[in-house]
């Protein structure tokens, strides 16, 4: 008797827990539509417009992956993703989603609204890349020509990854942006995405940051600054410093290649003053010198490094002058770290941290060493 | 069902001992001619039976016979040892004595083993085991001369675990060869080996073989315990005895284990386990025995040992592997599609455009497929093995691909686990069983149907025991000397110490080298 309630007292607890074990369902691969990737625009009265791109899989033999985008409209983002059903029939399967694109009108109006329902369903994932759109709508963006692989939502993700080696665009995924959004004392930024024409083709070209004031977007960064902004958030993992060209100490044009780069805040509170002091340690190589001019030898080296500190000196203390003036806007996390080393000192200025970050003096260190200058040890010279 | 057929047990061994009791009620006579009557009489109807009434030259009161099976015996040396001394000696100055019976097992039977014997039930075992009986008329006693002659395996490798390095040496199906064969490896006066007779009318001779002094006497009692409870009536092979005298005698894993090869059972002897011989079967179960010797092969410890460890490893990945990957496998696809790389998950999508069976219905068919081929394998006569080869590589496999019946990573997996069974034979009926345990699990409740299987199997591996000691010992201890020898082989020099628990009498294998301890 007591062994048979037992053996129901286990059954029990089995199939309850059949019930508790989440969302689940029996569905086979070849009935799912896989979305690659997500453009979210704004559609006419107030509505959403979303293009998704959906993996398309033809002929099992020789199988052809493509890809073709369909745009449904809806009141909100799960009303619009719905109505897909009555475009296609299936029902999309979210969890292998690259990228979102917002359009710069959508970003304008506060992203709140969209990313909420991407954020709280449970299918989608918050390791989706998220891009905003500059010029273009971001349905162009996502049924612009590919130049290498046919899914162009899977194109744009290489685009993305591959900012490591370039820094010219911020990498930041869903989960990244929506912390920058609710932290204290950072403003949140989004790599911003272009078409640009080229042979004819309208290309998605990845360059520059978003950057937003709570959830709306204000206003753009170009390339060149967004790499000293990611120098700054000491994020840079690759990418290259020029010298020679804009008339510095070096007059030879020479191009460094970054291995590594280490940035330290550091937030010094002295009475009611508050500074930031920046220690930039970059470790570089010499991978092009495009003149006779010898770097090779310690002088030349130590006026190339000089020269290199000095620009990248000078090149962060503008980026950080221009944000100070232009959008007060703390997107450097310049507060984030002050309330992590500091709390005191945070919850004195927090209330009123934009005004003090527009204000705030910001002393900059850079340090360039040069490790070797790749697979040649002297400069091209012309023979006699 | 059970308690019915205890009921009737009592009933049969009456039977029995009725039937006993018959031939031990009646003695010899003192008159030739009734005893070879008698023994007419008991080999009724058994025309091997070769009677060889004969008397002595010199000494026509010397009237003799012999009795023996045909087929069972050497005849040559009964003529030349027994035929010819007894017919052609002198023996009236003998007659004198009062025991000429005594005189001519003394002085004229050329033998190396006789025995004067007074039971008829003795005689009667003797000359079906192929000895001869010589009875002597004006005696009630009769000789039983060694005669044993009958034709047996030739020693060869054992085709069920060959080895690159190692003793090439098998087990033949005769007890005493076998026997012979382990004693040659431990020259040990404590090697004991004790007969029991087991099978009510095969008579069938086993015999437990242990090292004095390492064995453990709790688990060699009880395995003599659980052999006198045997009443079978007959035993062909030690797989009759390995199941009768099992734990856990419902589960698939085995918990007594069984060996071909003369220098695995010597080591295991060694390790203070017991060995069983068993008359006509050239398997040798030794008991206890413990998960982790499915993993140990003999080449293990010839070979170096780290290619030895690596081998085990890989053992031991493929026996977990080839349980659960197809499992594994059918929920990640059908229930946890988020779960794969996006470039793997488009291609097993393109592979299975146009399938009509679903994935949970092809990977049982498929397995179920493999099955049938394996078991064909096993049983069909050797020249047909081609076409076997042929129906399973291209029909199935291939042409089931391009004819869109299954999708191509399906075969992959079946193809997989199929061959991952094969790795671990000694146990592959529990790999089949679980495998399609947890598959069926996962068809219908994804990765969380995986686990509560697995965690069922897990639980029933840790029930186990085999005589006391638990059965995954040493697989979830990796302290101390006790993992040296489970999912590694450590170096000889370091394995000081016996299994422990198996050998927890005497535990010192060797002592430490110099220099090596710390």
């Amino acid at each position: 008797m007591n062994k048979i309630k037992i053996t129901l007292l286990i059954l029990t607890i089995l199939i309850s827990s059949i019930f508790a074990a989440g969302c689940w369902n029996y569905r086979e691969v070849d009935k799912l539509a896989i979305v690659a990737g997500v453009a979210v625009d704004k559609g006419i009265n107030g509505q959403y417009k979303v293009t998704v791109e959906v993996v398309q899989i033809s002929g099992a033999k020789d199988s052809k992956i493509t890809s073709k985008t369909i745009t449904m409209e809806g009141k909100t983002m799960f009303d619009a993703v719905r109505n897909e059903i009555s475009l296609s029939g299936k029902k999309l399967y979210w969890s292998h989603a690259k990228v979102i694109i917002l359009s710069k009108e959508i970003a304008s109006e506060g992203v709140t609204r969209v990313i909420d329902w991407y954020n709280r369903d449970s299918e989608t994932r918050a390791d989706v890349h998220i891009l905003i759109s500059e010029g273009a709508s971001a349905k162009e963006i996502l049924s612009s020509q590919a130049t290498t692989e046919e899914i162009k939502s899977f194109v744009l993700d290489e685009m993305i990854k591959n900012q490591e080696s370039l820094s010219k665009a911020p990498i930041i995924d869903m989960l990244q942006f929506d912390n920058d959004l609710k932290a204290k004392g950072i403003s949140a930024i989004a790599p911003a995405v272009n078409l640009k024409q080229m042979d004819g083709k309208m290309l998605p070209h990845i360059m520059g940051t978003a950057i937003f004031k709570e959830d709306k977007l204000v206003g753009f960064l170009n390339g060149e600054d967004t790499k000293d902004l990611i120098f700054i958030k000491n994020k840079v993992k690759g990418g290259l410093l020029i010298e020679g060209t804009q008339g510095n100490d070096v007059s030879t044009p020479v191009s460094l290649e970054i291995f590594k780069s280490k940035t330290q805040v550091r937030p010094v509170v002295d009475g009611n003053n508050i500074e930031m002091n920046l220690n930039i340690d970059t470790t570089v190589n010499i991978d092009e010198i495009d003149g006779p001019e010898n770097f090779i030898d310690d002088e030349g080296r130590m006026k190339l490094e000089q020269s290199a500190e000095n620009t990248l000196k000078e090149r962060i203390e503008s980026l950080i002058m221009k944000i100070q003036s232009e959008y007060d806007l703390d997107i450097f996390g310049f507060g984030a770290k002050l309330r992590e080393d500091n709390t005191q000192e945070w919850n004195r200025v927090s209330s009123n941290w934009e005004e003090t970050f527009k204000n705030l003096k910001v002393n900059v260190i850079t340090k360039v060493h040069i490790r070797n200058s790749a697979m040649l040890s002297k400069p091209l010279e012309k023979g006699e | 069902m059970f308690r019915k057929i205890k009921k009737i047990e009592p009933g049969i061994s009456k039977n029995r001992n009725e039937n006993n009791n018959c031939i031990r009620t009646i003695n010899l006579n003192k008159s030739i001619v009734n005893n070879i009557l008698l023994f007419k009489n008991i080999f009724k109807d058994d025309d091997t039976l070769i009677i060889r009434e004969f008397e002595n030259k010199c000494l026509k009161s010397a009237q003799c016979c012999i009795i023996y099976l045909d087929g069972m015996v050497n005849t040559e040396s009964i003529n030349m040892n027994i035929l010819q001394p007894v017919l052609g000696s002198d023996l009236s100055n003998d007659i004198a004595s009062d025991n000429l019976l005594e005189e001519l097992k003394k002085k004229v039977i050329v033998s190396n083993n006789v025995i004067l014997e007074t039971e008829i039930n003795k005689m009667v075992s003797s000359i079906i085991l192929g000895d001869t009986l010589f009875l002597l008329e004006g005696y009630d006693k009769a000789l039983i001369i060694s005669s044993k002659n009958w034709k047996t395996r030739p020693i060869s490798e054992p085709d069920s675990s060959r080895v690159v390095r190692g003793p090439r040496e098998g087990f033949t199906e005769s007890i005493m060869e076998n026997l012979s064969l382990v004693r040659r490896k431990i020259r040990n006066p404590d090697l004991k080996f004790k007969f029991k007779e087991i099978g009510e009318r095969t008579h069938t001779r086993t015999c437990i073989c242990y090292i004095e002094g390492l064995a453990l006497e709790g688990i060699l009692s009880e395995l003599e315990q659980r052999l006198g409870e045997i009443t079978i009536d007959g035993i062909i092979d030690s797989g009759y005895i390995q199941e009768l005298i099992k734990d856990a005698p419902y589960s698939p894993f085995e918990t007594v284990g069984s060996s071909e090869r003369p220098d695995v059972i010597a080591a295991k002897l060694l390790e203070g386990r017991i060995a069983l011989f068993v008359d006509g079967s050239p398997f040798v179960l030794t008991v206890p025995y413990l998960v982790v010797e499915n993993f140990q092969a003999s080449e293990d410890y010839y070979n170096n040992y780290i290619f030895a460890t690596m081998n085990r490893l890989i053992r031991g990945f493929t026996a977990v592997t080839s349980i659960t990957i197809p499992a594994l496998f059918l929920s990640v696809v059908t229930y946890h599609q988020e779960m794969l790389p996006t470039p793997l998950l488009l291609s097993i999508s393109a592979s299975r455009q146009g399938v009509p069976v679903p994935t949970s219905v092809s990977l049982f068919l498929m397995l179920f497929v493999f099955d049938v081929l394996r078991e064909v394998g096993t049983r069909m006569p050797s020249p047909i093995g081609q076409a076997v080869n042929i129906v399973g590589t291209l029909v199935l496999g291939q042409a089931a691909v391009e004819a869109r019946l299954v999708s191509a990573p399906v075969v992959i997996i079946t193809a997989l686990t199929g061959i991952e069974t094969l790795i671990n034979m000694n146990f592959i009926g529990a790999t089949i069983i679980f495998r399609n345990f947890l598959l069926l699990g996962a068809s219908f409740l994804g990765v969380y149907g995986f686990f509560m299987c697995f965690i069922v199997l897990y639980l029933h591996l840790m029930s186990i025991r085999s005589f006391g000691v638990p059965y995954m010992m040493s697989v979830t201890k990796a302290k101390n000397h006790e993992g040296q020898d489970a999912w590694i082989r450590a170096p000889w020099w370091t394995m000081t110490l016996r299994p422990k628990i198996v050998g927890t009498k005497n535990l010192v294998r060797q002592s430490p080298r110099k220099g090596k301890e710390n």
